[in-house]
């Protein structure tokens, strides 16, 4: 019983109120079983109720996902030397490639320093096309790595893609409404009643007219009691037709400008008659019906229920979305692990194509969640903690160096059969984000103003894009800063070389290179290296030396070749990064040509490095 | 759908109870349905011996696969306009981009004796799992929503595939993972583990880290001197260890040496145990092999430096066999696709040309470029290939029992075989009996009833072709006179259909895998199309999304006249194919195009017809061949002017020659992209 002390220590720190914990089997004590609503479609509609309340008294939203991937190749990952820009492309072609399948929510609060109230939720997905519009997915990309270890953790595919809730982003959703054709009883936004043509009041008469006698006819049906027959003939003679149990009658339009028209005259003339618009395939409107109701008091009551009726069907387009767009409303501070991952997820999935830029992202993104908060960038305000960039590390790391207990507080009943009980790391992070806080003092007393510095930092693992220029640090030893334009990516040498030897190759290639502490290598993956030189202008002579095989022959005659980091932020760009990294460079340099030259003289003298900022 | 459910739910309480089938003839009258031979990761090597057997001893083997998709955007799907080499590239993308889920093996056996057909279905699972290193790219695959959700509706098991599938390994990227594993081999080799690799020492800064190092180098002496002792006949004192320490100091025999295992440190005390053996200990030495399931460290004994270069030696062979072992293991399921191809057996499959381009992708290696270069890859490994979509479609003799009927496999089967298709099927003389073997049950009346499941669909697929084989007097009866087997593909009747292959079902072009040539299909119930002029062919995408395929055809009539447009055809709703009466006019609308989008500003543009189409600046027009050129892109975006966009596409002459142009990125304005986020320093400290 090696791990009895731990779990004994777990027991008495974190005791849940319905922490079950005898009748666990031995694999489950590692990780904690809180009970976490599962939710999918089947009873997402009750929950959504649920997790509003929760959300709005709930002082902070952890938020966690289950991708079906997140990179192809190890250079695809998001690296130390990436700049924020390249970070962001990287996570941008994970994001448009790859599909959630499972969200965790967390609305949590916390108490008193110590107490963690916490209303976990786990949402499954799937992007089933339920509207059959072709949304909210053609296809998407699954790495079996990742499936199989989400079959590990007992992960139920066939629950995932039978039930599993869908979705539509903002920008789907407004493209998906145009598609269904459903009546629309938008309040004509009546514009500054311009000057009638001839063309237009001819066919407002003509229409008030058509209305007017519709309406008569009805009215006076309601006094005399006809047998169906008759009804149902005169309904035939006036083109009318029943709405729900309210007469109504359709008026053919041939412009945008003749809706308004029939809107404003109904408006004007008939108190009772709401006017609706049918919308054509393909966007416009089709016509316009016109509804009769009986009273005042009945025609509010059909507006709401139209307003009903549209909710509804809005809800049903939405999905899963509902979620998303709860949290942004309520503007609470979203609290995420890897947050440039999983907002590029959750802007590509739920809110719209991700832009082509970090800026436009940051920025819009800001828009729909004000506040952001990235785990590791509070890891890092504890400890040298690069090493940690995974939930549990980070977890034992601050167990073993801070006394924080949290207790953890899940007032709400779920079942937490082993198998089926998934989404821990939602309330893993909003554990970690109340010790990070205990630890760093940020109490939510004083929490607007001390958290802020903490905000809508995208951090990454190891690297703060906070920083806008091009300047990255690269490893531990040297926590320094270093221009980009220090860097060469070389390739060419044999693979599964090491990144020393590759050094003393490099050393011994050429006596400006052979002196101490001038640069060091390190491998991306196993055919290409990036060489970081500490000294500047000396990437520039090594990248001309390798080029032109002058001066370093001999490892220009074993193939090496070497490219600056413009080539790489290309690459970058390309519509399918690929699986090697050498490939792509040495793709870029041969589309490129020898462009390459010209930019570097621009941007060499923009990215010196500020020495009065290290 | 519920009605599947209770279907299998049924086969599957059926299989619980031991029926015994002693006479398989005694419960033929009644369909009896018990559950098809699934295959899973689990009973994969006794199955696969079992399969052998009955493949060597079949007469033939149809196939099935269901795949996690089929076209990875709209516009890659099967269109009339398809000539026969971007055919080809759709199916290779298709190919290459989604994952096989589910793969169909029956082997049909004709029993002279009983005069039936003995079928052997079999269900396997696979999944793409990486076994052995290399590129974890090359096992990514692609799902096409539809597809996932069609694979549900017919109650894949989703779960069984993932946790349970085959893994397996093209020979592609087996011959790759053998000559890596070759090079690292000879790499190492010559390096002995002492030689002088640089060996960071672990800089001892706690006091934890001095005092575990003064206990490990103790308990290291000790356990020596022990060693020696009991060589020099001395007493042993090991037996008297505390408890504490049997765990973490396991002495055992490693290769016939005395060494200690070392269970239960952290990384950073393994390196700091590495070092005090190294540094200390001129006879022991710190090695790493390769557990059952992580490695684990040692510490062994050892005589001479001599020894230790043994030791080292005998290590690295184990090493590398132990590899060799892994990269044969992680085969998998492609064993039963070598036996097929080995075996040389006549592989029966329906409408099968996507299936085919499958297994070469992901059991052979990559696909081919062209065609011409694929259908030989195919040739060289499976000789004899027959379609029974073409058979149902080329014969007359079947044409007429299909009665034009449609001749998707699941109505192809209930016409064809309805005395196996249902329980009401009568029997006429003419039908050929199929006695069903799932390991020890029998029945000659089957039917799982589950349909798009891979093992049944070739069960029906198997089905087909021997009711066809009969209905075109093929006679089994007396045919093994000299041989066990049929010999079917020597039959003369079959020799019309061998090795042809829809290219696509829809145009009707057909490849023949011995030759390379397709044709497009001559038949009298099918009415015969016109075969399509490509080179009247002009492509247009990008216009406005107001504008539909009448609207584009009067534009384009009002400045060609009015014969000018045979057709114009979407792609998608950002593309049209437009076909032109004749090839000159292709050249004349795209040169008016690009002369046209030159003068924008004068008035003659906007009177011109020709202006409505390109309205919005991002209409693109270009000849039948840009079409090829973008199915071929690995690229796949949802639409089609995007996808253009990406490829790069770019066509503005006459004769539409495309040049590549990658977008030019626009550094500059990266770089001075400035916004109004604080310059903060955040100092990273970052292990690469």
């Amino acid at each position: 019983m090696p791990s009895f002390p731990m779990v004994w220590r777990r027991f008495l720190c974190t005791q849940t109120s319905n922490f079950s914990f005898f009748n666990q089997k031995p694999a489950a004590v590692r990780r904690p079983q809180w009970p976490i609503k599962q939710v999918t479609k089947s009873n997402f509609v009750d929950s959504l109720d649920e997790i509003k309340n929760h959300i709005s008294e709930s002082d902070f939203v952890a938020v966690s996902l289950k991708n079906t991937g997140s990179y192809s190749s190890p250079w695809h990952r998001i690296l130390p030397f990436d700049t924020a820009e390249t970070a962001y492309l990287k996570a941008k072609y994970a994001a448009e490639r790859f599909q959630i399948l499972q969200f965790a929510v967390c609305p949590f609060s916390i108490r008193a320093s110590n107490k963690l109230t916490a209303h976990p939720f786990n949402f499954h997905l799937f992007p089933r096309d339920e509207l059959k519009t072709g949304m909210p997915c053609y296809s998407f990309s699954c790495q079996p790595s990742y499936l199989a270890s989400m079959a590990r953790d007992d992960f139920d595919f066939n629950l995932c893609i039978n039930d599993g809730i869908s979705y539509l982003s903002r920008a789907q959703e407004s493209a998906a409404k145009i598609q269904i054709e459903n009546p629309v009883s938008n309040d004509y936004v009546t514009q500054s009643p311009s000057s009638r043509s001839v063309a237009d009041n001819v066919f407002v008469e003509r229409i008030k007219s058509k209305v007017g006698h519709w309406i008569s006819a009805c009215t006076r049906s309601d006094t005399r009691t006809d047998d169906a027959l008759v009804n149902s003939l005169r309904k035939l003679i006036l083109g009318g037709e029943d709405y729900g149990s309210r007469p109504s009658l359709n008026i053919d339009v041939c412009s945008e400008r003749q809706v308004q028209l029939v809107f404003e005259m109904v408006k004007s003339q008939y108190e009772n008659v709401v006017p609706l618009t049918i919308p054509a395939k393909g966007g416009g409107t089709q016509s316009v019906r016109v509804v009769l109701t009986s009273s005042k008091e009945d025609r509010d009551l059909f507006k709401t229920e139209l307003q009903d009726i549209e909710e509804e069907q809005s809800k049903r387009i939405r999905g899963f979305r509902e979620v998303i767009d709860l949290i942004s409303a309520s503007r609470k501070p979203v609290i995420a692990h890897n947050s440039l991952n999983d907002f590029a997820f959750i802007y590509s999935k739920f809110l719209s194509p991700l832009p082509s830029t970090m800026d436009e992202f940051r920025s819009s993104l800001h828009s729909a969640f004000p506040d952001v908060l990235d785990i590791n960038h509070l890891m890092k305000e504890v400890g040298p903690l690069s090493k940690y960039n995974n939930l549990p590390s980070a977890i034992s790391y601050l167990k073993r160096n801070f006394f924080a207990p949290i207790e953890i507080e899940i007032p709400q009943k779920a079942s937490i059969e082993e198998n089926k009980n998934h989404g821990h790391d939602a309330v893993r992070i909003s554990e970690l984000f109340a010790k990070l806080c205990s630890i760093l003092k940020i109490t939510h007393d004083n929490g607007p103003s001390s958290l802020k510095r903490h905000l809508n930092v995208f951090n990454q693992g190891s690297n703060g894009f906070l920083d806008e220029g091009d300047d990255i640090s690269i490893w531990t030893h040297n926590p320094k800063k270093i221009s980009i334009d220090n860097l060469v990516f070389i390739w060419g040498f044999r693979g599964g070389i090491s990144a020393g030897k590759l050094k003393n190759l490099l050393c011994n290639s050429h006596e400006r290179l052979s002196e101490d502490d001038l640069f060091d290598v390190r491998l991306v993956d196993k055919n290409c290296a990036v060489v970081v030189f500490w000294k500047s202008g000396l990437s520039e002579w090594f990248l001309a030396a390798i080029d032109s095989g002058e001066e370093l022959r001999e490892l220009a005659a074993e193939g090496f070749m070497g490219a600056g980091y413009e080539a790489y932020r290309r690459v970058c760009k390309f519509e399918v990064l690929g699986a090697d990294l050498a490939d792509s460079l040495a793709e870029c340099r041969v589309l490129e040509g020898g462009e390459v030259e010209s930019d570097e003289v621009y941007w060499n003298s923009e990215l010196m490095i500020n020495f009065d900022d290290l | 759908m519920k009605q599947h459910w209770m279907v299998r739910a049924l086969s599957k309480t059926l299989t619980l109870f031991p029926i015994s089938f002693s006479s398989s003839r005694a419960c033929s009258s009644h369909s009896s349905s018990f559950a098809i031979k699934n295959v899973t990761k689990s009973n994969f090597d006794s199955s696969l011996s079992d399969l052998r057997r009955h493949v060597r001893d079949s007469d033939f083997v149809s196939i099935d696969l269901e795949m996690t998709g089929v076209t990875s955007a709209p516009w890659r799907e099967s269109f009339e306009f398809d000539r026969y080499d971007v055919r080809y590239l759709k199916v290779k993308d298709s190919a290459e981009k989604f994952a096989v889920v589910q793969f169909g093996v029956c082997t049909f056996r004709w029993d002279p004796t009983k005069q039936s057909f003995i079928a052997h279905p079999h269900n396997f699972y696979i999944f793409p799992r990486q076994e052995v290193g290399g590129d974890a790219r090359s096992y990514e695959f692609l799902c096409q929503t539809s597809s996932i959700d069609f694979l549900a509706k017919y109650q894949f098991d989703f779960n069984v595939c993932v946790k349970e599938g085959i893994s397996y390994l093209s020979r592609e990227l087996e011959d790759e993972a053998r000559s890596q594993l070759h090079s690292a081999h000879e790499d190492e080799l010559p390096e002995s583990p002492c030689a002088m690799k640089a060996i960071k020492d672990v800089p001892l800064v706690r006091m934890a880290d001095i005092l575990f190092v003064e206990r490990m180098k103790n308990k290291l002496n000790e356990w020596h001197d022990d060693l020696l002792q009991v060589r020099n006949g001395g007493s042993s004192r090991i037996v008297k260890d505390s408890n504490a320490s049997i765990d973490q100091f396991e002495t055992i025999f490693f290769r016939m040496r005395p060494a200690i295992k070392l269970n239960g440190f952290t990384s950073r005390q393994l390196r700091l145990i590495k070092s005090i053996v190294e540094k200390s200990f001129k006879d022991l030495a710190y090695i790493r092999v390769n557990g059952d399931s992580c490695s684990q460290q040692i510490i062994v004994y050892i005589d001479s430096r001599r020894d230790l270069e043994l030791l080292m030696k005998e290590v690295k062979e184990s090493l590398c066999k132990e590899s060799e072992m892994k990269i044969g293991a992680a085969i998998g399921f492609r064993h039963v696709i070598d036996l097929l191809s080995s075996e040389q057996k006549l592989i029966v499959g329906h409408n099968c040309f996507l299936d085919i381009a499958h297994v070469c992708r992901k059991f052979l290696g990559p696909l081919p470029s062209n065609l011409e270069e694929y259908v030989t890859l195919v040739h060289k490994n499976f000789p004899y290939i027959i379609d029974t979509k073409i058979l149902l479609n080329a014969s007359n003799i079947l044409q007429l029992k299909m009665k034009k009927s449609s001749t998707s496999l699941p109505k192809a089967f209930a016409i064809i075989c309805p005395h196996i298709a249902s329980a009401s099927g009568l029997a006429h003389t003419s039908s050929v009996a199929v006695e069903v073997q799932v390991d020890d049950m029998r029945s000659s009346n089957w039917n799982s009833g589950a349909k798009h499941e891979a093992g049944y669909d070739a069960f029906m697929t198997g089905c087909i072709f021997a009711q066809s084989c009969k209905h075109l007097d093929i006679d089994f009866t007396n045919s093994h006179s000299s041989n066990l087997n049929l010999n079917l593909i020597k039959q003369n009747k079959l020799h019309n259909y061998i090795n042809l292959l829809y290219l696509s079902w829809s145009s009707g072009d057909i490849v023949n895998l011995n030759t390379a040539q397709t044709t497009t299909e001559s038949s009298v119930f099918k009415i015969q199309q016109p075969k399509i002029p490509f080179q009247n062919i002009a492509l247009i995408w990008g216009f406005s999304s107001k504008l539909k395929a009448r609207a584009i055809k009067e534009i384009l009539c009002k400045v060609f006249g009015l014969t000018s447009v045979t057709s114009v055809y979407h792609l998608d709703k950002t593309a049209v194919f437009v076909q032109f009466s004749n090839p000159e006019l292709v050249s004349e609308f795209l040169e008016m195009k690009s002369s046209l989008e030159k003068k924008k500003n004068d008035a003659i543009y906007v009177f011109h017809p020709l202006s409505e189409l390109l309205e919005g600046g991002h209409t693109c027009a270009a000849s039948y061949e840009a079409y090829k050129q973008i199915c071929g892109s690995p690229v796949s975006k949802v639409l089609f002017a995007d996808q253009a966009e990406a490829v790069g596409v770019k066509v503005e002459t006459i004769k539409a020659q495309q040049s590549v142009c990658f977008h030019n990125l626009d550094t500059k304005k990266q770089i001075n992209c400035q916004s109004g986020f604080p310059k903060g320093e955040m100092l990273d400290v970052v292990s690469c």
